[in-house]
């Protein structure tokens, strides 16, 4: 572009050309990527990125826990290798939790982009290594040391030639070494084709570099994301949520500042971080803190570095969200995944049809790892959501996760590559936090694993003491809950051994609700009652709706009752 | 061919049904349109078929193709039977369990696609299998035989029966099945290891739910169909399009209705990958756009990829996911909200966009002047000079320039551009939507589109083909005779074909292969029986299996051709061979020493290709006249261009670029730097000179 103009047709062209061009790059990357979450659950990114390190572009793929913590990331690269000192072959990694997405098992490849010999621009992708050494993705670490290997910024390839040490080095660490050098390896292929298919637009635009085009998509991008931010009317909003935390609570303080077009999010007042590895790097903060906003102001935005350029997240230094090194960081995203819900309380008062309730929100991951029947060792992790918040106009949605996008196994697949039983799984009926509109309904699993061997399970559970909020008078969401089939109640984060022919039971958090639940609908409550959602009792004591056997609602008892509540 | 032989091929779709009858021995096409009627378009059908037979006798039919998108549309408009599901206890919210995700991280207000069965009409019965089919616990018969009482009070029309595991061992699901056939006689049943016998509960149940859902009404209508046929005369067996690319009898479709779900577009691909094999071309992107939607599908060698994940009835129509799941064989193709009618629109960001949104056919685009106010995509063509105000549909309807000028102004208005830049630019941003979404769809499957040709069909198709070609790297783009029927003539080319899977997960080195002898033994034994059941003799049913593999620890499985005869010791070398070819075509490099697992094995049973020879086409008379002249701006400039008739050109005719082809459904346009000849099948072949 430089050297000619670029109208807005041929503006949107490009751009276009750009989102397809990243989106090619992810398949490519999640075709030959070896690790379950980056294929089934999408969680990895992917984007190109101009010479100084702007994000222009993202795939749109699973999980926001990368968005912009990849962007954020790759300054840290361009400053340690700016483009001109490397060569076409070359690419760089690294995956420090402070440089990238916060906890070692995310590995960034960043790989610079050459046309006509001189360096345009750099693709870059994240993704979820299969293992990474130490002692498995947990939040038991004490220090970041503990958590696996930890690679520097450094090369991968030079002109072409891998890095044999680091692959050896690599090698010597993991558990599945093949694995996780094939996904290296997928990392790099999902680069290379975002390369070669934009030189190929170069040549077909007849261009000579991105850097026009880049201020162009930037500018663009920041300007609307102001104009969105200017419809909230100026002000201080704040608020807080309390955690379960690793063993003791924790409180997550946000205060959202709109000044005009620009918001600032400051996390002054939050805990400060744990010796366990839940703590939440910057980047993460930052990622975490963009993306919700980004659903509530601006959904239909595109995610780059203009867009995030209106908005400035801060935390104090060794705050839970901005802890240091050498913290451990392993299960950051037991924190993290709550952003949303202190962020969305403090914007609920001044765009409450934009927010949704507090959900269940931070996965359940679940860890079973011990000896199978036929004496095989086996360990698998798998993912689970609640329920996720009300939303002005509509119910949660049941077992949905939010803010992560990552998808739930199916039963028949964890039971066809493991011993792990799953007895149950099932929606909880009057889970679902009672408003105008109810709150998803959270989900009951039932598990044990068929051996003559006691299993390890490994707990990464939260929201078990304080329930998610409704918003606007809506009420809580139902807590979540952890008990063996003989009664004893387990700590949320804890591991314990699962004994041949006991059962563990996971109830994972409803939604709230949002809204007074003496405005619902009783023909909706009604329905919910039909439908095994909600108990007879709870219409009644939750929503002031008398049901009765055959049935139906009972019109003026309900309205002596909704009465009795007004008053 | 002494006797006379014809064969019947009916395409309903949603405006107009198409019925076309074709003369074995002359090859040629007799058509009649008529428009569709509902709620039952048999009566639509049996029009078209008496008004294409014309004086024909209906006892030289000999074969009766019929596709349809009645399936699509009852679950689309949920149209269905009241449905009850009979689930492994502790199970029935699987269906609505889903799969915990959202379709769009950004959207706070998504909406899920509603279970096709309530929760209250979801029952639990006691009984559970452990993954490799061993009982955990037994069928609980008293808890079948409740769970139908409350179905019957529910007052069901259909029953689902999907339990875990069971496409491992049925035992649980064939014993249920014949409590609820003993104490509801009257329901019909669909039974998950049937219906898609595949790991993976909630789209298994999904899919076994959706079959139930319009089995009642699909079984209703292609009884009534068959014997209006009958009553016609046409004897010839009915032949039914599927998903897959293949068809199947009447029986078949009655029982596994859920396979008819997505054969709408079925026939317009293999149309256009027979126009391109004929003229010699083996690697086809076909290009399909019409009114409000535009199609593509990648062929190879006359066969097609096929999916098993598709999904119906989508809450947004282009957003995957926002649909329901089935586990369904389709042709993997997509669909683009890009079409003559899309609308051309300013952005969040300002920035001039394109669709999907569309004007439809009311009130259309602009120049219709029908009413519609907004600007499209044929608009900007009309004012670009690419279409002929006074040839649209050959001359059938008179577009207005002034119409399209002014909606396209205040397009340019509220964008900053002036109206010729704002048409070319409605133009280009429609063809980089269509070529985007190819070039990302090729990549999901590991396909390079270099060496491609594009087969254009659709009344906007050829129009576009050239542009979206060259985003594509693609210089040959072949337009096909007598788009307007292709579908319809498409059906005519589908074989008898079943698709049968069964899910046993195990790395190859220590397969039993005791198992998967017996899994391929039953699936062929029942595909043969339904290839035969529509009239195909033994000794020209083929069988093709194959299996999904992966490396231990991947998520995604490749497809693998797998010998046919029984797996021996040799054979495990031969497995693992298989897979590393397909795995480096796919992805450039094997992972040395990561053992390989089987997830799925299956089995297409078909019967042989319909054979058909050349359509009748073109003549050699004809000359090169040129019908007139007229500017024409192409993103190179301004163009005095020669204005053509299709039905003029004869074979061997040679245009060179810019050049422009009339013809009633269509226009071709060939830009400079393009040349086009006529080939010996009647196909427009052009081909990029400059590249």
């Amino acid at each position: 572009m430089t050297g000619r103009e670029i109208d807005a047709v041929e503006l949107e062209v490009l751009w276009n050309r750009l989102i397809s061009i990243v989106n090619e790059q992810a398949a490519a990357l999640m075709h030959a990527s070896f690790t379950t979450v980056v294929r089934e659950a999408g969680d990895l990114s992917a984007g190109v990125f101009d010479r100084a390190g702007n994000m222009l572009a993202q795939a749109v793929t699973g999980t926001p826990g990368h968005i912009n913590t990849m962007a954020n990331c790759v300054r840290h690269f361009v400053k340690a290798y700016p483009i001109d000192t490397l060569k076409s072959g070359d690419s760089l990694l690294t995956n420090d939790p402070w440089l990238g997405s916060g906890h070692l098992h995310d590995i960034t490849v960043v790989t610079p982009v050459f046309f006509r010999g001189r360096g345009v621009g750099w693709f870059a992708n994240t993704c979820h290594a299969m293992d990474i050494g130490g002692r498995t993705l947990g939040a038991g670490a004490r220090q970041v040391y503990e958590e696996g290997l930890n690679i520097p910024i450094m090369k991968l390839f030079s002109e072409g030639e891998i890095n044999r040490d680091l692959i050896a080095i690599v090698r010597a660490n993991v558990r599945e070494p093949d694995q996780v050098v094939g996904d290296l390896y997928a990392q790099q292929a999902g680069n290379d084709v975002g390369a070669v298919k934009l030189l190929q637009a170069l040549e077909h635009y007849d261009l000579v570099d991105i850097e026009g085009l880049s201020t162009l998509i930037l500018d663009r991008s920041e300007a609307a994301t102001r104009e969105a931010i200017s419809e909230i009317a100026n002000g201080v909003y704040e608020d807080e949520v309390k955690l379960d935390g690793y063993d003791k609570p924790l409180v997550i303080r946000a205060k959202v500042i709109v000044e005009d077009r620009s918001l600032i999010v400051d996390y002054t007042g939050t805990s400060p971080q744990v010796d366990r590895g839940i703590n939440v790097v910057y980047n993460y903060t930052h990622a975490y803190t963009t993306y919700p906003l980004k659903c509530a102001i601006s959904p239909h935005i595109p995610n780059n570095e203009g867009s995030f350029r209106p908005i400035t997240v801060t935390a104090p230094e060794g705050c839970i969200l901005n802890a240091q090194f050498p913290c451990a960081v392993g299960a950051r995203h037991l924190v993290g995944h709550f952003l949303s819900q202190p962020l969305f309380g403090a914007l609920s008062q001044a765009i409450p049809d934009r927010v949704i309730a507090d959900g269940s929100a931070g996965l359940w991951n679940t860890q079973l790892e011990g000896i199978g029947r036929t004496g095989e060792r086996f360990a698998y992790i798998f993912f689970s959501a609640g329920g996720m918040g009300a939303r002005p106009g509509d119910d949660g949605i049941s077992a949905t996760a939010f803010p992560s996008g990552i998808k739930g196994v199916p039963a028949e697949a964890i039971e066809s590559v493991s011993p792990v039983i799953m007895h149950r799984r099932a929606l909880i009926p009057d889970s679902g936090g009672a408003g105008t509109f109810r709150g998803g309904l959270g989900q009951e699993m039932v598990l044990s694993v068929d051996s003559d061997y006691p299993a390890l399970h490994s707990c990464m559970y939260d929201r078990t003491r304080y329930a998610p909020r409704g918003f606007l008078g809506g009420r809580d969401g139902r807590c979540g809950e952890l008990f063996l089939s003989d009664g004893t109640v387990l700590p949320p984060k804890g591991r314990y051994d699962l004994q041949p022919g006991q059962s563990v039971t996971l109830r994972i958090p409803g939604g709230g609700g949002y809204g007074s639940p003496f405005e619902r609908d009783p023909k909706r409550v009604l329905e919910d009652v039909v439908q095994e959602r909600l108990s007879i009792e709870a219409a009644r004591d939750a929503y002031g709706v008398a049901i009765t056997v055959d049935f139906e609602v009972d019109v003026e008892e309900t309205a002596v009752l909704r009465q009795k509540i007004n008053e | 061919m002494s006797e006379e032989a014809y064969t019947l091929a009916i395409d309903i779709g949603g405006t107009f049904t198409d019925v076309v009858l074709r003369d074995h021995a002359s090859g040629i096409l007799s058509v009649a349109k008529v428009l569709t009627q509902s709620p039952d378009p048999s009566v639509s059908v049996l029009k078209g078929v008496k008004e294409v037979l014309n004086g024909v006798s209906p006892g030289a039919i000999v074969r009766a193709v019929h596709g349809t998108t009645l399936v699509t549309n009852a679950l689309i408009e949920r149209r269905g039977a009241k449905t009850g599901l009979i689930a492994t206890a502790g199970f029935r919210d699987a269906l609505e369990i889903g799969r915990e995700g959202r379709y769009d991280i950004y959207d706070l207000f998504l909406k899920l696609p509603e279970p096709l069965v309530e929760r209250r009409l979801r029952v639990e019965v006691r009984e559970r299998l452990y993954a490799r089919g061993e009982v955990m616990t037994p069928l609980n018969e008293d808890d079948v035989v409740k769970a139908c009482e409350v179905l019957r009070e529910g007052g069901v029309d259909a029953v689902a029966i999907a339990f875990l595991h069971a496409y491992v061992n049925p035992d649980h699901e064939r014993r249920a099945e014949e409590i609820v056939r003993s104490l509801m006689p009257d329901v019909g049943i669909s039974v998950s290891h049937r219906v898609a016998a595949e790991l993976r509960e909630f789209e298994r149940t999904s899919t076994t739910v959706a079959n139930a859902y319009v089995q009642p009404m699909v079984e209703k209508y292609l009884a009534r169909l068959e014997d209006g046929l009958k009553v016609l005369g046409i004897l010839a067996p009915l032949h039914i399009m599927l998903s897959n690319g293949g068809s199947c009898s009447v029986q078949t479709a009655v029982r596994f209705p859920v396979r008819l779900v997505e054969s709408g577009p079925c026939g317009g691909a293999l149309a256009a990958a027979h126009y391109g094999n004929r003229s010699g071309y083996r690697q086809i992107l076909a290009f399909d756009m019409g009114g409000t939607t535009a199609k593509a599908i990648l062929s190879e060698n006359g066969s097609f990829p096929i999916t098993t994940e598709s999904e119906v009835a989508r809450v947004y129509r282009f957003k995957r996911g926002s649909g329901l799941p089935l586990l369904v064989p389709v042709l993997d193709m997509i669909e683009i909200g890009a079409g003559g009618g899309s609308i051309a629109h300013a952005s969040e960001l300002g920035l001039p966009t394109v669709g999907p949104q569309s004007a439809g056919a009311d009130p259309g685009p602009a120049c219709y002047a029908r009413g519609g106010q907004l600007p499209t995509v044929t608009d900007a063509d009309l004012l670009l000079g690419y279409l002929n105000a006074g040839y649209f549909l050959g001359g059938q309807m008179e577009l207005s320039v002034d119409c399209a000028a002014d909606a396209v102004d205040e397009f340019a208005r509220f964008t900053g551009l002036d109206r010729v830049r704002a048409a070319q630019g409605i133009h280009d941003l429609v063809n980089e939507n269509m070529a985007n979404a190819a070039r990302v769809h090729a990549a999901e499957r590991g396909i390079d589109l270099n060496g491609y040709a594009l087969v254009a069909t659709g009344g906007a198709g050829p129009v576009h083909a050239c542009g979206v070609a060259m985003r594509l790297g693609i210089d040959r783009v072949i337009v096909p005779p007598a788009a307007g029927v292709g579908s319809a003539f498409g059906l005519m080319l589908a074989p008898i074909a079943f698709d049968y899977v069964r899910s046993l997960v195990s790395r190859i080195a220590a397969l039993d292969r005791e198992v998967v002898n017996k899994l391929y033994g039953e699936m062929e034994d029942e595909g043969r029986a339904l290839v035969r059941e529509a009239g195909i003799d033994d000794s020209e049913i083929r069988v093709v299996r194959t299996a999904d593999m992966r490396y231990v620890g991947q998520g995604h499985e490749i497809s693998v051709p797998v010998p046919l005869g029984k797996l021996t010791e040799s054979s495990d070398g031969t497995l693992q061979a298989a897979f590393d070819a397909s795995y480096k075509k796919l992805y450039g490099r094997l992972c040395e020493g990561v053992p390989v697992e089987a997830i799925h094995w299956r089995v297409t049973v078909s019967g042989p290709e319909p054979e058909i020879c050349d359509v009748a086409s073109v003549g050699d008379a004809g000359g090169q006249g040129v019908e007139g002249q007229r500017e024409v701006l192409f993103s190179e400039g301004k163009y005095g261009t020669a204005v053509y008739r299709r039905d003029k050109l004869g074979k061997g005719a040679v245009l060179q670029g810019p050049a422009i082809v009339e013809e009633v459904e269509s226009t071709t346009v060939l830009p400079p730097g393009w040349v086009l000849h006529v080939d010996d099948t009647g196909n427009l072949i052009l081909i990029r000179e400059d590249a």
